[in-house]
């Protein structure tokens, strides 16, 4: 080869490297479980983050660099500070979302925050995620307080009523499971009741990994509980609804908290005319006043179209409504530096109303979203429909039998 | 009355619930002397077989037992020929449990990545109907759990008793050198012996079904009572499973129901070590026999 070949081969390849670096990309770590146990909702909350990503690059990126997710699987906690590790050192991402599982946040943002890397939490709801004073933490997702303080106030303003009865003189009955979910969503149930005044009769734990609750149903039963509030996992909110019903324990109300609650298989195994009237609060879901949901059509055609298969429970829209926000408003700032990230996304002002999961962004003390609100939702006829608040409700919340 | 009434029956109901996932085991602790942690994972296993055939043939989860029994007894043997035979010569016995608990994850994860972590339901054909006898209301399939309990309890304590097999078994259980002396093939016995201890778990995994959702983690609900009360009635006694089985679901349900749901644990092991420092041995066990490590 004559030297002037390289010198044209080289000019060429030097253009071609120049016109690559013309398409730049900007790199996120998506921090999920991803195999392992909690595999199934982890898979589906990042799938969330990952078409609010296409949508964000369809329309030209952020800062006019093609977004690129790296993914990073936190099967456990060990491996969630290990994969974030990663992520921040070795594929050099400039924030990281995440997490679904409580634990895998509280672990994982530790690491980021040593090394200055905003943390993005889009579906945690553990009180301690934000509770630690963490500067580069946000998280945009309800907690487990929202979740309590939507379960008292739907008893206050629609359950009470709904059934001729004052609220302070329904006996609450309030039964969890022992670990920390369910530990600290009951603890919260039990200071809003007291707050609202209402009458709580017994605050009962028991293990998620109980086979028999039929004792635990009889002493409900014998101090006649009108309201019972659940926060259980699947086996647990399955054995609780039929053993009731086998008992002929017929409260005028159950209402649970997440978990097994929201599941279509506890609705199956227990039985469509048996969990028919129970209610429940979650995340936003799909069966929604679309009026205050505006996007959420669009969100369910593009899952759709990419997954092949309606979306698993509402943790991908969680999700999607999060990484949308915080992605926008990136596009706005001037740089991806740390401090110029956490100051554009800690100036976030969304209201109510516009988003696809409904309520709206602002970050308030510790960076949580402190707009954020859990739905409350009812089973009618084998479907999980949102009847609380008024303004998101699909339908009229029913009375039990 | 009618309360405390129907607090021991459940309680009953639930001893025969933990009887019914125990006999298998303490056949496999008693004698093969192996701490089997996969024991859990059978009753998955066999809960995951009730739900395919059930629900692929429309047959009823009792019938499925024709299938669902010789599937864990197979499973149950290959198990111990293949894994823990190769490991009775290893110098230290611990590299037993070691191997169960390994068998165990493995098997959980193989659940999780064939059906996924999302509960399956096995069609009840009308086992979830309750019955009342006078102000106690109770549950079919928990009224036959407890019968085929009872039932599986005197025909496995007839058979080591009555016959020849039997007799072979209880003397490789109280002593492994004396019986291959006395020309007892041990190695056939130890894996007839866990493919039974298995084989129980099918029978008892076709009656829980289509009470329990199945799911990959179901047998570590049951495991750790299963060995409490196997520890509990004496190793290797049948008698002392069932016995223990009932004294566990009578303090689970009485305690849950008087004292308290968060502190049923609290009573169960409370009185598991009480009994245990006035009865080292269990309720219906042997003398201690360390015949297997000489």
């Amino acid at each position: 080869m004559k030297l002037s070949n390289i010198l044209k081969t080289t000019v060429a390849a030097g253009a071609l490297l120049g016109a690559q670096a013309a398409y730049a990309e900007v790199t996120f770590g998506a921090l999920y479980p991803f195999s392992g146990q909690l595999a199934l909702l982890g898979e589906e909350s990042a799938r969330g983050l990952e078409l609010a990503v296409d949508e964000v690059n369809a329309a030209g990126g952020v800062q006019g660099e093609q977004v690129v997710l790296e993914r990073g699987d936190a099967v456990d906690n060990n491996q969630a500070i290990g994969e974030a590790r990663r992520l921040i050192s070795r594929e050099g991402v400039k924030a990281i979302f995440g997490t679904y599982s409580s634990s895998r946040s509280i672990a994982a943002s530790q690491v980021a925050e040593l090394s200055r890397i905003p943390y993005f939490e889009l579906g945690a709801v553990a009180d301690e995620v934000t509770g630690r004073g963490l500067e580069y933490l946000f998280r945009v997702n309800p907690t487990a307080e929202d979740m309590a303080d939507t379960i008292i106030n739907m008893i206050v303003e629609k359950v009470a009523p709904m059934n001729g009865v004052e609220p302070g003189d329904l006996k609450i009955g309030i039964i969890h499971e022992d670990s920390s979910y369910g530990s600290s969503v009951s603890g919260h149930q039990e200071r809003f009741a007291e707050e609202a005044g209402l009458n709580v009769v017994a605050k009962l734990a028991y293990p998620a990994s109980t086979v028999d609750m039929s004792s635990l149903v009889l002493d409900l039963k014998q101090r006649e509980v009108d309201v019972v509030l659940q926060t259980s996992y699947q086996n647990d909110s399955v054995l609780f609804l039929q053993q009731a019903n086998e008992a002929r324990f017929e409260p005028l109300a159950i209402i649970g908290g997440g978990g097994g609650y929201s599941m279509q298989p506890t609705a199956d195994a227990v039985g469509h005319d048996i969990i028919d009237g129970v209610l429940n609060t979650d995340f936003t879901q799909y069966v929604v006043n679309k009026e205050f949901t505006p996007g959420i059509d669009d969100f369910l055609a593009a899952y759709q179209e990419k997954y092949g298969s309606a979306p698993l429970s509402g943790h991908s829209l969680t999700n999607y409504v999060g990484a949308m926000a915080i992605l926008t408003a990136l596009n706005e700032a001037s740089d991806f530096e740390p401090a110029t990230i956490i100051e554009t996304v800690g100036a976030i002002d969304i209201p109510e109303g516009t988003t696809a999961a409904g309520y709206g962004i602002k970050f308030g003390e510790n960076n949580q979203n402190e707009r954020a609100r859990m739905m409350g939702l009812q089973w009618q006829d084998g479907k999980l429909v949102t009847v609380y608040p008024d303004d998101a409700a699909a339908a009229e919340m029913r009375t039990r039998n | 009355m009618d309360v405390f009434l129907q607090v021991v029956v459940n309680g009953l109901l639930l001893g025969g619930l933990f009887a019914i996932t125990s006999v298998g085991l303490t056949l496999i602790f008693g004698i093969v002397k192996v701490v089997n942690f996969a024991h859990g994972e059978f009753l998955m296993i066999g809960m995951y077989a009730t739900y395919l055939i059930t629900a692929q043939f429309g047959m009823h989860p009792y019938v499925a037992l024709g299938a669902v029994v010789p599937i864990l007894f197979v499973l149950g043997m290959l198990t111990q020929k293949l894994l823990i035979e190769p490991l009775m010569g290893a110098r230290n016995h611990d590299i037993q449990i070691f191997a169960t608990v390994g068998l165990s994850t493995a098997l959980i994860n193989l659940a999780l990545l064939i059906f996924g972590a999302n509960i399956y339901n096995t069609p009840d054909y009308s086992l979830r109907t309750s019955i009342e006898i006078g102000p106690v209301r109770m549950l079919v399939g928990q009224v036959v759990l407890f019968a085929v309990a009872t039932a599986l309890v005197i025909g496995l304590h007839l058979f080591l008793q009555r016959t020849q097999a039997g007799r072979g078994i209880r003397a490789v259980a109280q002593n492994r050198a004396a019986a291959q002396l006395m020309g007892i093939n041990v190695s056939r016995v130890c894996m007839v012996t866990f493919g039974l201890g298995a084989a129980c778990v099918g029978v008892a995994a076709c009656l829980i079904a289509p009470l329990y959702p199945t799911s990959p983690g179901i047998g570590t609900y049951f495991v750790l009572i299963s060995f409490v009360v196997v520890v509990l009635g004496g190793l290797g006694s049948i008698g002392g499973a069932f016995l223990g089985a009932m004294i566990i679901g009578l303090i689970d349900s009485l305690s849950g129901f008087y004292i308290g749901s968060d502190l049923r644990e609290v009573a169960v092991f409370s009185v598991f070590l009480l009994i245990l420092i006035l009865r080292p041995q269990g309720l219906f066990g042997g003398r201690l026999n360390l015949s297997h490590e000489s």
